[in-house]
């Protein structure tokens, strides 16, 4: 029986220190891009959310204009569409494990719908398995980025908003400049939370074959049947990453609320 | 300074919250005219706010209407005058009403010149070294050129409302709205705002004023109305409410604020 965890383990792992440059690369590539797509998709979904489209309301009311009796046709009245669409979506994407998530779209979407090139970007990075291992977690992450970017919009006193609307500026106006720029301020030090998760989460992607950290580990095992010491040197490279980005963070967030304190 | 030139002209004005269970406009009729300086006044609950509200659709009345420059704002659509309809376009009247709130709402993520400036630059697309002028300019009336770069968390709230009122005079409505103004300042910090707002009235702007300033209703307005559940109770010059009010609700409520 071999040593649980011997030195010269550690001496052949480091001989993949390209590998692992690489692998190290590719996660964190794929946090910076899972991130961006998903605030992207986590805005768009909060404000379907908080939309007023109501193609029914007329059903509520009787024709004297009042609101009717009967409470199936004052319920119907009140569905929304899109925000409707919007929750099924973030609550299907939060109630179901990300890995099933991923397998769907690496071999479901990609696999048969979409066929993607096969293109190697930078000479490691593997675009067709990159891409999907992006877009599922993008889409995950977009779920979780909706309801905190919601909570950092409701959170905004209406006050503004009605400020804003007396000036005259519309809806979209007031949106983009008044409540965002307020609101993402608030949600930052979230955001980059999510962000430490994602570096962590997308670890996960290994499955599908995107070259990241945990590929390098696997691959380094599959070639000379050591283990421990590749997964140390993973987990201590994640946590080089993930340590002082939440300590850096929490001091950020520290400074932005000393500006608040009125 | 009042003409007889109307403004706004309400009528039968509704407001229901909760499906109907709280009446909170039950049929209010006034016109306002160009230069009119009306204070509304009331007991807490009364409607004070949601009428003032109702009037620039920052509450959506129930029923009645409003006509504003020939068109029932209340509604949806209306006919142009070429005969064709057309739809009420909500942000283009606030534009001509500017409202000051109680609690200031000012934007806090902007300076002061920047707070003034841009509702103007968006929404009449004005050059910015214009509006920069003009914000300076209307910042000086009011004291605070020299804190145009400033921050409103820098301001006290004296100077946070005097800000709010020439950020709504920049877009240069044709009535002022203001909601209960002075109400969440510390005492010595009233007479600055109402003072901004004795040289607005002598200077001509028309201006509906929900108050529980007494004196200023007294001294500066030329009509007073009284609201009581949602309806005008009495409504007349300041000298007719305050001299010698008809109603026993009106006597009342003086005798308790006076």
């Amino acid at each position: 029986m071999t040593d649980f965890i011997s030195a010269e383990g550690f001496e052949k792992t480091f001989r993949y220190g390209k590998l692992i440059g690489q692998g190290l690369l590719v996660t964190i590539m794929l946090a910076l891009f899972t991130v961006a797509i998903g605030f992207v998709l986590g805005i768009i979904l909060a404000i379907m959310r908080m939309t007023d489209v109501r193609p029914f309301r007329a059903l509520a009311y009787g024709k004297d204009g009042r609101l009717r009796n009967s409470r199936v046709l004052v319920a119907i009245s009140k569905f929304n569409p899109i925000s409707f669409f919007a929750t099924a979506y973030v609550e299907i994407l939060r109630s179901t494990p990300v890995i099933v998530q991923i397998m769907i779209i690496y071999h479901g979407v990609f696999g048969q719908l979409i066929e993607l090139p096969r293109l190697t970007v930078f000479g490691f990075i593997q675009f067709n398995r990159f891409f999907p291992g992006v877009v599922a977690l993008g889409m995950n992450s977009g779920a979780y980025l909706c309801e905190i970017i919601r909570s950092g919009i409701q959170s905004i006193d209406l006050g503004q908003t009605e400020a804003s609307r007396s000036l005259g500026m519309t809806k979209g106006q007031t949106m983009s400049n008044i409540i965002l720029p307020q609101a993402i301020k608030n949600i930052l030090p979230a955001i980059a939370n999510e962000f430490v998760v994602i570096i962590k989460e997308s670890s996960i992607t290994y499955v599908i074959g995107v070259q990241d950290l945990m590929f390098a580990v696997e691959a380094i095992r599959g070639a000379n049947y050591i283990i421990m010491e590749p997964l140390l040197v993973a987990t201590a490279i994640y946590f080089c990453l993930c340590f002082p980005t939440s300590k850096l963070i929490a001091y950020f967030e520290r400074r932005m609320s000393r500006g608040d304190k009125r | 300074m009042a003409t007889n030139d109307k403004l706004i002209q309400v009528r039968n004005l509704e407001k229901h919250y909760n499906r109907g269970s709280l009446h909170a406009l039950d049929g209010i009729s006034v016109d306002i005219n160009k230069g009119d300086v009306m204070c509304v006044i009331g007991p807490s609950g009364s409607g004070k706010s949601t009428f003032l509200r109702s009037l620039n659709l920052m509450e959506q009345p129930t029923g009645g209407e409003m006509i504003f420059h020939n068109i029932d704002i209340t509604k949806k659509s209306f006919i142009n005058k070429q005969g064709k309809k057309e739809k009420v376009n909500i942000d283009l009247h606030r534009q001509k009403m500017g409202m000051v709130f109680q609690h200031f709402n000012l934007f806090p993520h902007k300076t002061i010149l920047q707070n003034m400036t841009l509702a103007p630059m968006k929404v009449l697309k004005m050059p910015k070294a214009e509006a920069e002028k003009k914000a300076i300019e209307l910042l000086g009336r009011v004291g605070l050129a020299d804190r145009a770069d400033a921050y409103p968390i820098q301001l006290s709230g004296g100077q946070k409302q005097r800000v709010a009122i020439v950020r709504a005079l920049m877009m240069e409505p044709e009535v002022m709205l203001f909601d209960e103004p002075t109400s969440a300042l510390d005492p010595e910090m009233v007479g600055e705002v109402l003072e901004v707002m004795k040289d607005l009235a002598k200077a001509g702007m028309t201006m509906v004023v929900v108050t529980h300033e007494m004196g200023f209703a007294r001294e500066v307005s030329n009509r007073v109305i009284f609201l009581d559940n949602g309806k005008i109770a009495e409504e007349g010059t300041p000298d007719e409410i305050f001299g010698a009010p008809k109603c026993e609700r009106l006597q009342s409520f003086l005798a308790k604020v006076l």
